[in-house]
């Protein structure tokens, strides 16, 4: 009859398989609670980091789109400054219009009332020239260089192309950076500032009826002050949909980090609870171990 | 004829010393590898009576017939058949670990993706040259992703096919080996201890050449083993003491095949298996990269030059090379961009061309393409991890059955030596009664 059913060396090579086993789960669970991710390559779970590839990829794109739309916005806030002062210069312009039609102004006064006039039109050229964040034209669609350039005999002129740039702020949408001259400048068959610059010329001399000249502009201001008032209304409206597209992309960003968590974080509670009782385990088999091989026939034979 | 009460107890005395020494030997190599437990064959001596003497009683004691070796066959098998189908496992898993890290831990998806984010950029600016900058060295890195990706593949590669020719190596110097032994074999005594260690010697030969690849043992009456790759049909690789030799080659794409003197070979199962398999998997993953980085070089080339750049010239190639290891960045300048249509003037904020671009960028879609090569090579080391710790157990289990059956229990043993010094010292008494009788005939007076 034999005594037990196992030899010496089996017995120490399932014991140690089982041992080496138990402390590799329990490693690996160390390292899941050190890294605070349930992943440490992909073959842990290739279906999870792939969505985490995924997932990070958005999300590094989507910093792009944020700074895209910072930059938008900045380029529009600058643009609607510069629309704002637009409104104070034609507000003023439409005052010495009114002025210049009173039939009480001798030519003289019109005359300094036509170089005033002049002037704020030289200073509306210049506001039409403005800058962006990146110093190029603010109102010259993709021009690289000036949006009005002046002619010889001082009229201004369109140098810009026909649209401003497109900006993309991610998931297909995209915002128009600025306006360009002509959108709030132009409107029927009127150019403000070529308008501005005869009533100028006719108040300084240029024209036998200046004061009708006065009374015939105040249409055209009238119609440039709201002109530029819709531009604003237009730049309004684009900076409230950079926010609302800023406002999704904040939330798709929050939805993506939940998520990130849920496919590769690890839960801790769950996984310290697992740990301790793969040490508890570990530790039994252990001691049970120590207790068995030290139980030998030879000890007892004398 | 008659009984010889001294040489009967001779006989067992000698025969108990033959079985202690055995215990011994069983002691002492409780924990050599492959060592097989030994027992003592014994049988009585007796002779039969002749024609009218029916009556005589001729007992001549005991005799050590042989030393018996416990080892069961099948469970052998199992053990090499089952140790095959682990060490393929593991040799695949492995490969396919390496191949996995070269892939994942270079970064060469992240470096994709920052060179979409960089052309992402330049769209808010085109004519900006820091963004342009940016294009450019987001390029280099990636370029050079792709070549550290490319020779990590290759070194994987060329680690597996060293350790592959180094298995060939061990498979015929096992196989040599195992022709000595069975030369050997032919000459030794039956059931000798001479034989008992040769025996030993042959299974873990055969153990260890099952490892690299899957053989069928056929035992002869003379103990000695012929050896077939893959099943008892399959090309021969030892008979008696003739042994093939086996070969690799590789081929272009890093792929291996073997030779069984000459003739082509393909071993299902051991180490030799596994490493063939990875280098698949290999020269599958390797093609994968080479094509994302020829798709991303191709549609980055070809919209460059449907564009001009910044000083207005006509878009130049920004890539060089044809694969992931030639990639490299053929432009150091951000101005080489060509961002605008052709026909633009130099300076030009339009940025159509830097749309068709990221189009074709897009439409190529080198981080989907990534994505899914390192999907496909991850899902094969999980999928083959768990076959790998399946068959783990599996020759786990088997190796531990052998063991239980033929392996040295050490209180089994304690008790036969207790058993057999008890044998012995009987067999003295018997002596010490033997003595006694003869003195009591010679003091008779």
């Amino acid at each position: 009859m034999t005594i037990v059913s196992t030899s010496t060396s089996a017995f120490f090579e399932r014991a140690r398989n089982e041992m080496t086993a138990l402390r590799s789960r329990a490693e690996t669970l160390q390292g899941e609670i050190g890294s605070g991710s349930r992943l440490s390559r992909s073959s842990d779970d290739p279906v999870a980091a792939s969505r985490l590839r995924t997932l990070m990829r958005s999300d590094s794109l989507s910093k792009i789109d944020t700074s895209n739309a910072n930059r938008a916005t900045a380029d529009l806030n600058l643009a609607d400054s510069a629309l704002s002062d637009f409104a104070d210069a034609i507000a003023r312009a439409r005052e010495l219009a009114t002025q210049a039609a009173n039939g009480t102004l001798t030519n003289a006064q019109r005359a300094s009332i036509g170089t005033e006039l002049a002037g704020i039109r030289d200073s509306m050229v210049g506001l039409a020239n403005s800058r962006d964040s990146s110093g190029h034209a603010l109102f010259g669609g993709e021009s690289a260089g000036q949006a009005y350039t002046l002619d010889a005999a001082g009229n201004a002129r369109y140098a810009g192309t026909a649209s401003a740039s497109d900006l993309p702020l991610g998931d297909g949408q995209s915002v128009t950076r600025s306006l360009t001259g002509p959108e709030f400048l132009n409107f029927g068959s009127t150019d403000l500032l070529a308008s501005m610059k005869t009533l100028a010329d006719a108040l300084q001399g240029g024209s036998s009826d200046p004061q009708g000249a006065a009374r015939s502009a105040l249409d055209s201001l009238s119609a440039g002050l709201d002109a530029v008032t819709t531009g604003q209304t237009v730049v309004g409206a684009r900076l409230a949909w950079i926010d609302l597209t800023t406002e999704r992309r904040t939330n798709l960003g929050e939805l993506r980090a939940g998520e990130e968590s849920d496919v590769g974080g690890t839960d801790l509670a769950s996984t310290v609870a697992k740990l301790q009782e793969m040490m508890t385990v570990l530790e039994a088999s252990q001691a049970s171990f120590g207790k068995l091989a030290g139980l030998s026939l030879f000890d007892r034979i004398t | 004829m008659s009984s010889d009460l001294l040489s009967i107890a001779r006989s067992g005395a000698k025969a108990a010393r033959a079985a202690l020494d055995v215990t011994a030997q069983n002691i002492a190599n409780a924990s050599s590898e492959g060592y097989v437990r030994r027992s003592v064959g014994l049988s009585e001596v007796s002779a039969a009576g002749g024609v009218g003497r029916t009556g005589d009683i001729s007992l001549s004691g005991v005799r050590v017939n042989g030393i018996t070796r416990d080892a069961d066959v099948f469970r052998q098998a199992e053990v090499r058949r089952t140790g095959a189908d682990a060490a393929r496992a593991d040799a695949e898993v492995k490969g396919l670990e390496n191949i996995e890290a070269a892939v994942e831990q270079t970064g060469v998806y992240d470096a994709t993706v920052r060179f979409e984010g960089a052309l992402q950029q330049l769209v808010s600016e085109p004519t900006d040259g820091s963004l342009r900058a940016s294009v450019i060295e987001s390029g280099r890195t990636l370029a050079s992703t792709f070549n550290v990706t490319a020779s990590s593949l290759d070194a994987a590669g060329k680690g597996l096919r060293f350790e592959a020719q180094d298995g060939v190596d061990q498979v015929n110097l096992l196989t040599g080996e195992l022709a000595r032994v069975n030369a050997r074999l032919g000459r030794a005594a039956d059931a000798s201890s001479d034989q008992s260690t040769l025996l030993d010697q042959r299974d873990s030969l055969l153990q260890r050449l099952s490892g690299q690849i899957d053989v069928t043992a056929s035992f002869n009456p003379d103990k000695t083993v012929d050896l077939r790759v893959g099943s008892a049909t399959g090309p021969q690789l030892l008979a008696g003491q003739s042994a093939g030799t086996l070969a690799m080659t590789a081929a272009n794409d890093g792929t291996i095949a073997f030779t069984l003197d000459g003739a082509a070979v393909t071993p299902s199962s051991g180490a030799l298996a596994g490493k063939g398999q990875a280098l698949q998997q290999l020269a599958a993953t390797r093609g994968q990269i080479d094509a994302v980085a020829a798709g991303i070089v191709a549609a980055v080339n070809t919209a460059q030059t449907g564009g001009v750049d910044l000083s207005g010239a006509a878009g130049q190639p920004l890539f060089a090379g044809t694969g992931a290891a030639d990639m490299a960045m053929a432009q150091t300048d951000g101005a080489k961009i060509a961002t605008a249509p052709a026909g633009a003037a130099a300076n030009s904020r339009d940025a159509t061309n830097l749309g068709a671009l990221r189009t074709a960028l897009a439409t190529a879609d080198p981080a989907g393409n990534l994505d899914s090569a390192i999907f496909d090579v991850s899902s094969a080391v999980a999928g083959r991890t768990v076959t790998r710790d399946a068959l783990d157990t599996i020759a786990g289990t088997a190796r531990v059955a052998l063991q239980a059956q033929a392996g040295v229990d050490l209180d089994q043993e304690a008790v036969n030596l207790v058993r057999f010094q008890q044998a012995f010292q009987a067999s003295g008494r018997v002596m010490q009664v033997a003595k006694d009788l003869f003195d009591t005939l010679l003091n008779l007076h």
